[in-house]
């Protein structure tokens, strides 16, 4: 499965992956707006989905599903926006914006891993097992 | 069954074509009504005056119920209405129990106006389909369906014979029928009752909601005061909404964010805390069957006692473990995350026409576990269970029905109906079978069970009348008040409870109040002043929920973790502001929490002039059976003698040393009514009415509810 | 003799927190407790001694039903 892993001892608090995750999925540099974000300070904390998926079994309507390459996603259409899985993510990275009545998550596609600049971030690809190990 | 030849057989009475109104803060200003008599449908428009006095929910139903009827209009007359309505609040999916349906009907119990508050998805879509109500009224020949397209704007009433009457059986067929597909399924609410409610006062109605993951149609009930049976009288066998579309913001408030806030916050803190306060997303309201145990407070046979030492058969673990499916997104809405709607799933029945079957049981909520349960002394899970799934299925309301239930069988004990009165029945405490087999009688109409299911007052008559039971003793025992059966809680060693039960509206139920650890174990309102502050503030915070749309269950059944530092935790602040900002979100006002109060005032005083209207509202309808205040027989007395005798010394100045238990009960008996009096004063004072229970102008003025037509009501009293 | 909820109830010696809400069979889970107007954390319910002529309260919060 797919997830976005991250290194904090690199992380140097620059905010340009929130930048490059909120430009690509809302089109503004807004951290709000962002599915990774960086709790900046002495010591940089990163706070992004690790796709356990706890929210998907809570979610009543069914939107939230794991896809094929393990990610767990938000079916738009078919949520109704109570955004109890916000309330219910383990680690708080499940966002919610009032200007959109869904909510929105790290769906591990890379783009800030690319561009980050002492590699604190990176898409791997993990089995369950290993997952289930970190 | 074949959907299809059911569906071929309805013949189309009425079709109605409408633009469904659009939402704007909470409102589409629409109502639809239905004569289904005369098969004639409209619409009317709510004003901003309804809107204002009466909010919604409740609120408007009762508004409405009083412009249909005449104080002498009679439940199966054609005039009286079932009105449904959510609310303001109806429909919102950020905050947890904001789904809800307000049911208002003339009681064919109480003879006055009944509220019932049901989940499940009809409100909600009620609202999404353009309809901030709907009224039914008439009669109708033949049994009908009425059907609500909410996005095709279509209103219909059909002849249906062929469905099932029974609940669980017509909300499945009705869902696959009026479905477009599996997927569709979820926006289809049915209303129903079941046959039970064809001939017994207690009948229910049930509301049902698809669940995706069980892909089963799911029941929650409009439970108290007979609603089912109104609805069957007129011929009803179901309403059938459909709406495809929900989503988070279709109330189209006026501050999201507000409904937002309020809303992740509260779904945080079940997560962080509800596996150690009251675990509703485990077990949900039978949470509590031990705990009520433990504090003398579960009734047990009839309300003799409030403990007995079966209980943990069938305590909340035993349901936990061994029926309960873990893990479920169980809301009756969406967005719930204190997910009480339990299930017990592929349960196999062991009696009745579905014997042998796979069924998912709704339930047991406590009032099922206590009033199915101890109060009729069966301490078996699968039983109570078993009552539970035929109880809903046929349209009987559990909580007046295990009342009833506890009572024949306390009356069955004592010789006063024996066997031949029961038709063969053997109705001894802890008889499980005979239980379930006077539900079968209900649902077939025949035998001693359709007598039972006339409730207490009419048992207790007959039984006078035909049987020649003492006339006092039953009015003692029978725990009934203005005709309806108290809920399953003992009121007996808390006055303020006591006050809670019999100084509501509608009639005994916990639907107002209930102050029994505030009172008797925490010793917070010792006056007669106190318990009148609560016994006012309580009731009218509570009445708000049903003028929203809303569930009380999420405004205390979870706490923040430092509401024991706040002002006054026994109100949950933090919550109070959470359903303020819900209120001015979705409106646009700017209410606080003492104006939240005044609307609920209005309606709550509103009721009691229609009680009042109708020949009833008035002091002496607001006594309750001495079971609820004390100790009525030797057994009673003296299964808590030590308390009693303790009491004897510290309050009355009364030394119990050798006299005789009959002696001491007499003294008890005079000093427990005498408090009650006195606490009725105190909060008829405290809410504005006269010694006798009359709201006065001044008052009615004041809290802006002086409309001409209550006034003209009032003045005959004062 | 201590306060117990402002009614009079037996002291003991060496009596904890836990040890009073044991005798009075408080089993409810929301509850809390005050000595003399202070809150005291549950945690510290079984290392807290109770002295002759204190104040309890112990609340319990439920007004539902």
């Amino acid at each position: 499965m797919k997830v976005l892993v991250k290194k904090e001892a690199l992380c140097i608090g620059c905010g340009l992956c929130e930048e490059i995750c909120s430009k690509a999925y809302f089109k503004e540099n807004n951290v709000d707006k962002s599915c990774i974000q960086v709790a900046k300070g002495e010591a940089n904390e990163i706070n992004v989905c690790n796709q356990c998926g706890a929210c998907i079994d809570i979610c009543q309507v069914v939107a939230l599903s794991r896809g094929s390459n393990g990610v767990v996603r938000v079916n738009k259409k078919e949520c109704v926006g109570c955004f109890m899985c916000v309330g219910f993510c383990p680690t708080l990275s499940m966002r919610q914006h009032d200007d959109y009545i869904e909510p929105f998550k790290c769906i591990a596609c890379g783009l800030c891993a690319k561009e980050c600049p002492t590699g604190a971030i990176a898409v791997e690809d993990i089995d369950f097992e290993t997952k289930e190990r970190l | 069954m074949d959907i299809k030849a059911l569906k071929e057989a309805h013949s189309l009475l009425a079709e109605y074509s409408y633009e469904p109104a659009k939402l704007d803060k909470g409102y589409t200003d629409k109502t639809l009504y239905i004569n289904i008599g005369e098969n004639k449908i409209s619409t009317k428009t709510v004003t901003p005056e309804i809107k204002e006095k009466f909010i919604g929910g409740k609120g408007i139903g009762l508004k409405y119920l009083w412009d249909a009827t005449k104080p002498s209009t009679k439940w199966n007359d054609p005039e009286n209405e079932i009105i449904i309505a959510g609310g303001p609040l109806c429909g919102i999916t950020q905050y947890p129990g904001a789904g809800k349906s307000l049911v208002v009907t003339i009681s064919p119990m109480t003879d006055i106006p009944i509220d019932s508050n049901v989940g499940g998805y009809f409100g909600p879509y009620l609202k999404f389909s353009g309809w901030d109500a709907l009224e039914v009224q008439g009669k109708a020949e033949k049994d009908v369906i009425i059907f609500i397209d909410g996005n095709k704007g279509i209103v219909k009433i059909e002849e249906a014979p062929l469905e099932a009457v029974d609940g669980h059986v017509v909300s499945e067929q009705l869902t696959e029928m009026y479905a477009e597909s599996e997927e569709d399924k979820k926006n289809i609410s049915v209303i129903s009752a079941g046959t039970a409610a064809n001939h017994v006062n207690i009948g229910l109605l049930n509301f049902s909601f698809y669940d995706i993951r069980r892909q089963v149609t799911r029941l929650k009930q409009a439970g108290r005061g007979g609603i089912g049976k109104v609805f069957r009288d007129k011929k009803i066998k179901a309403i059938v909404i459909r709406f495809k579309g929900t989503k988070g913001d279709l109330n189209k408030p006026a501050d999201q964010s507000l409904i937002n806030k309020a809303g992740i916050t509260l779904h945080k803190q079940i997560h962080d805390l509800d596996d150690v306060q009251c675990r509703m997303r485990q077990i949900g309201t039978a949470n509590i069957i031990e705990v009520m145990d433990k504090y003398d407070l579960l009734p047990v046979h009839n309300y003799q006692y409030g403990k007995h030492s079966d209980t943990f058969k069938i305590a909340s673990d035993v349901f936990i473990e061994k029926f309960i499916t873990q893990g479920m997104p169980d809301g009756c809405w969406f967005g719930c995350s204190l997910s009480c709607a339990k299930a017990a799933d592929k349960f196999e029945l062991l009696t009745g026409p579905y014997k042998g079957d796979l069924v998912t049981v709704d339930g047991p909520e406590y009032e099922n576990a206590a009033g199915l349960g101890s109060n009729c002394g069966v301490f078996d899970p699968q039983m109570v269970l078993e009552a539970n799934f035929y109880c809903d299925t046929y349209g009987v309301d559990t909580i007046s029905f295990g009342t009833a239930c506890a009572f024949a069988m306390e009356c069955y004990e004592r010789g006063i109906i024996n066997k031949d009165i029961t038709g063969g029945l053997e109705l001894n405490f802890g008889n499980g079978i005979a239980q379930l087999e006077l539900l079968h009688q209900m649902s077939r109409g025949e035998g001693f069970g359709v007598l039972v299911g006339q409730g207490v007052k009419v048992m207790k008559e007959v039984f006078v009348k035909e049987y020649g039971a003492d006339a006092d003793f039953l009015r003692d025992i029978g725990m009934e008040q203005k005709g309806l059966e108290v809920s399953e809680y003992l009121p007996k060693e808390s006055l303020a409870q006591q006050g809670g039960y019999g100084l509501t509206n509608k009639g005994p139920q916990h639907d107002e109040a209930w102050l029994i650890f505030m009172d008797m174990v925490n010793n917070q309102i010792p006056t007669f002043e106190d318990k009148a502050e609560a016994l006012h503030y309580f009731p009218m915070f509570r009445t708000w929920f049903g003028l929203m749309g809303l569930c009380k269950l999420p405004w205390n059944d979870t706490m923040p973790a430092d509401n024991h530092l706040t002002d006054e935790p026994a109100k949950i602040p933090q919550h109070v502001q959470h359903y303020v900002s819900l209120y001015n979100g979705v409106t646009g006002m700017n209410i606080d929490k003492h104006e939240l109060i005044r609307q609920s005032e209005r309606v709550y005083n509103f009721q009691r002039v229609f009680n009042i209207r109708r020949g009833k509202g008035l002091r002496l309808h607001d006594a309750m059976p001495y079971r609820a205040m004390g100790p009525v027989t030797i057994e009673e007395y003296e299964s808590r003698q030590d308390r009693y005798d303790q009491q004897l010394r510290e309050l009355l100045d009364y030394n119990p040393e050798g006299k005789t238990t009959e002696e001491k009960i007499k003294v008890m008996r005079d000093y427990r009514y005498d408090q009650y009096e006195k606490l009725t004063d105190a909060v008829y004072k405290r809410r504005g009415w006269n010694t006798n229970g009359v709201p006065t102008i001044e008052h009615l003025k004041e809290i802006g509810i002086d409309l001409p037509e209550v006034v003209e009501v009032v003045k005959q009293h004062l | 003799m201590i306060k117990v909820n402002s009614r009079d109830f037996e002291w003991q010696e060496g009596m904890t927190v836990q040890r009073l809400l044991e005798l009075k069979e408080y089993t409810y889970v929301k509850i809390f407790v005050k000595i003399n107007g202070a809150i005291i954390e549950k945690e510290d319910y079984a290392t807290t001694m109770i002295q002759d002529g204190d104040d309890v309260k112990v609340i319990h919060l439920l007004a539902g039903g």
